[in-house]
């Protein structure tokens, strides 16, 4: 009785696939996270030297991820879901995200704003917007500093508690932003411990900290399906320049600087663990570039170029930062 | 971080036999703990005798775990903190503050960067006497380069009031000269010495009403670190970046506004761009260019960096003249052969009416 059990299977194939399709749904970012569909238990890494428009970028997908699909008729486009913000750099600015959120609130879809504002100012108080939703997508987004890997550490192992609880309200999370994963990589390194008693106790190095983050998020995105986005700084300068300056004697290293980057030379140097580097399955790389689009007659936004260096996509996108958000430049 | 040992007088559940199991995996404190795996911990647990209590204990722990780090916000909470506390304290500059829709941010570091003698400690030491005299808030000032000169903050705090009446003017010179602390720091160390003991001393007052820091001036920064950046070691930039945090977690936590001054050297191509490194880049919230043209008298003030500025630098150049402008600076000397002057003549003449009154 036991072995028929055993061979007739849990669910038909069709189940299967109903229940995996319906959780699994691909996240559609926006521009320029919008090449390569990203899924649940993703780890986008978006690397840039500062400034690059990093943090605007986890600022967009924060907002996209907080506000609902349609309210009052009005089709929004978002995940309808609680985004989770580790703070790392200890720079996020809310008035920034608040001012971002009520324009999309105002204007429904992100091209519109656009439109608006290429014809007139919007003025910081003038904007109409639906002040119960601004607040619903307000109290979604969940924030908290932290100022050494410690406090860090310790906001990993206790998310899982909270998640569920926001679960036990109905509330699901679908993203988790790290802001820096880098910050304390210079403090971690240095910081070295007196080995005190028992030979295998582990100390606090950039390797072991990593690791537990690792282990940490894994662990998170098992029990709870969400995408992770972190972002990480360059702290080693422009690797091209670098190199070009050190191998003036050997004029047959060719290395072009904008458009020739292999898959396996990187324009930057790593200094992130193994552990971290395969953990992240999807990487995007953030420039700013030399040109300047002049959008209006005072205004000028300087172009920033948008990489994808993990899957490796061979073109570039252009984008700027204009008021209302994250805009690509044909 | 405290050691399993101590935290057993408040947590009882810690006892001796928990301590043990977790010796027997080489946890002997809570920062061990942060760096092991508790769910295996958990599992391990399970196989001893007094599974119960040991699993109780590291939930105990979990729960201490959950303090050791910053309160969970929501959007509308951070926003109504910010609003409330986190205001713009007015330079005095108008050009800068023009630049900064207001002004130095409370809560945010604001980096000045540019050559030397570009007038950023003229800037500093404005920003100081406006902020004092305006704000009723105190001003701390870490000077690295015996730059700060009381009768500069004299001359930007008397210069808009009307010169008749000396008696008042005395006093709130006198008040406001009280609320500027200047303490000379000559290395990173001392520095964070400083502003450890600014830290205490912020969480263990209360509401001080007159008393309260508004903003604190560290002229320069960079002086204090370029010292020991460089060679192999990581120590130089660990210090760099823990003295950035901690600047930031005082800006932040106790709403204060931080001004910090860095130079500039060579990059590449021969433009000129901020010192301190890459790692630094990401530390203040604001860096503004500051640069002056050979006669002294006009300063460009542009913005590098601002987190809710999207325009490029170069479209937002303004001009700031300084009014008392930098070629007095030199010219100090006649000032102050003036000023002494006017405080012996006052001197004389109060003699004179104690004399006259007939009073002894």
């Amino acid at each position: 009785m036991e072995a028929k059990g055993w061979i007739s299977g849990d669910e038909s194939a069709k189940e299967m696939l109903g229940r995996v399709l319906s959780r699994a749904r691909p996240f559609l970012l926006l521009p320029p996270l919008h090449r390569v569909p990203l899924r649940p238990r993703n780890v986008l890494e978006i690397v840039g030297p500062s400034p690059s428009a990093k943090t605007h970028l986890l600022i967009q997908a924060a907002l996209t991820c907080v506000l609902p699909v349609d309210w009052n008729g009005v089709h929004y486009g978002g995940f309808d879901g609680f985004a989770i913000f580790i703070d790392l750099d200890c720079r996020f600015d809310i008035f920034r995200f608040s001012h971002l959120l009520k324009l999309r609130l105002a204007s429904g879809s992100v091209s519109e704003i656009d439109r608006e504002q290429n014809n007139n100012t919007i003025k910081r108080s003038s904007i109409a917007y639906d002040e119960e939703l601004y607040t619903l997508c307000m109290r979604r987004f969940s924030y908290v500093r932290c100022y050494d890997s410690f406090e860090f550490l310790a906001t990993l192992k206790t998310l899982h508690y909270r998640i569920q609880k926001e679960k036990a309200y109905g509330n699901c999370v679908h993203m988790l932003l790290i802001d820096s994963i880098g910050a304390f990589h210079w403090i971690d390194r240095a910081s070295t411990c007196l080995p005190l008693r028992g030979s295998n106790r582990k100390s606090h190095s950039v390797q072991t900290v990593l690791e537990t983050v690792v282990q940490e998020i894994r662990k998170l995105l098992l029990l709870h399906p969400m995408l992770a986005i972190a972002t990480k700084a360059t702290l080693f300068g422009n690797r091209a320049m670098n190199e070009a300056k050190w191998n003036l004697r050997k004029p047959d290293t060719s290395y072009s600087q904008i458009g020739g980057i292999t898959a396996l030379q990187l324009p930057y140097r790593e200094y992130m663990p193994s552990a971290w580097q395969t953990f992240v399955t999807h990487r995007i790389l953030l420039r700013p570039s030399d040109d300047h689009l002049a959008v209006s007659d005072d205004q000028n936004h300087s172009v920033y170029f948008s990489e994808w260096l993990l899957p490796s996509l061979s073109f570039l996108d252009k984008f700027i930062v204009k008021e209302a958000g994250v805009f690509l430049v044909a | 971080m405290a050691p399993l040992k101590s935290l057993e007088q408040e947590y009882p559940i810690l006892d001796s036999n928990f301590q043990s199991f977790c010796a027997s995996h080489d946890i002997f404190s809570v920062e061990d703990l942060l760096l092991h795996d508790l769910y295996v911990l958990a599992a391990f647990a399970e196989q001893e005798s007094s599974s119960e209590r040991l699993k109780q204990g590291i939930a105990q722990v979990l729960s201490i775990i959950d303090g050791q780090h910053q309160p969970w916000l929501n959007g509308i909470e951070l926003l109504e903190d910010a609003q409330r506390n986190k205001h713009v304290l007015s330079t005095g500059c108008e050009g800068i503050d023009l630049l900064l829709h207001g002004g130095l941010r409370v809560g945010q570091l604001t980096e000045l960067v540019g050559p030397s003698s570009s007038g950023k400690t003229q800037v500093c030491l404005l920003a100081a006497s406006n902020v004092a005299k305006k704000h009723i808030g105190s001003v701390v000032y870490l000077d690295t380069g015996n730059s700060f000169s009381p009768q500069r903050v004299t001359q930007f705090i008397c210069q808009h009031s009307d010169p008749a009446i000396d008696q008042a003017k005395h006093r709130t010179l006198q008040k406001v000269m009280n609320n500027i602390s200047c303490k000379s720091v000559f290395d990173i160390f001392t520095m964070f010495d400083v502003l450890h003991q600014l830290e205490f001393n912020l969480r263990s007052q209360m509401q001080g009403g007159d008393c309260k820091v508004q903003l604190l001036i560290v002229d320069s920064v960079s002086s204090m670190v370029t010292p020991i950046l460089g060679g192999s070691g990581s120590q130089g930039h660990a210090l760099m970046i823990s003295a950035g945090y901690l600047l930031k977690k005082l800006a932040h936590e106790h709403n204060i506004a931080v001004l910090v001054t860095n130079h500039t050297v060579g990059g590449d191509g021969g433009i000129s761009k901020p010192a301190l490194g890459e790692s630094w880049k990401s530390i203040p919230h604001v860096r503004l260019l500051l640069s002056c043209d050979h006669g002294g008298s006009i300063c460009n003030v542009s913005i590098l960096k601002h987190p809710s500025m999207v325009e490029s630098f170069a479209s937002l150049f303004t001009m700031c003249a300084i009014d008392l402008s930098l070629s007095l600076s030199l010219s100090v000397r006649p000032f102050y052969k003036l000023f002494l002057l006017h405080m012996v003549f006052l001197f004389l003449f109060t003699l004179f009416n104690f004399f006259s009154s007939g009073c002894w």
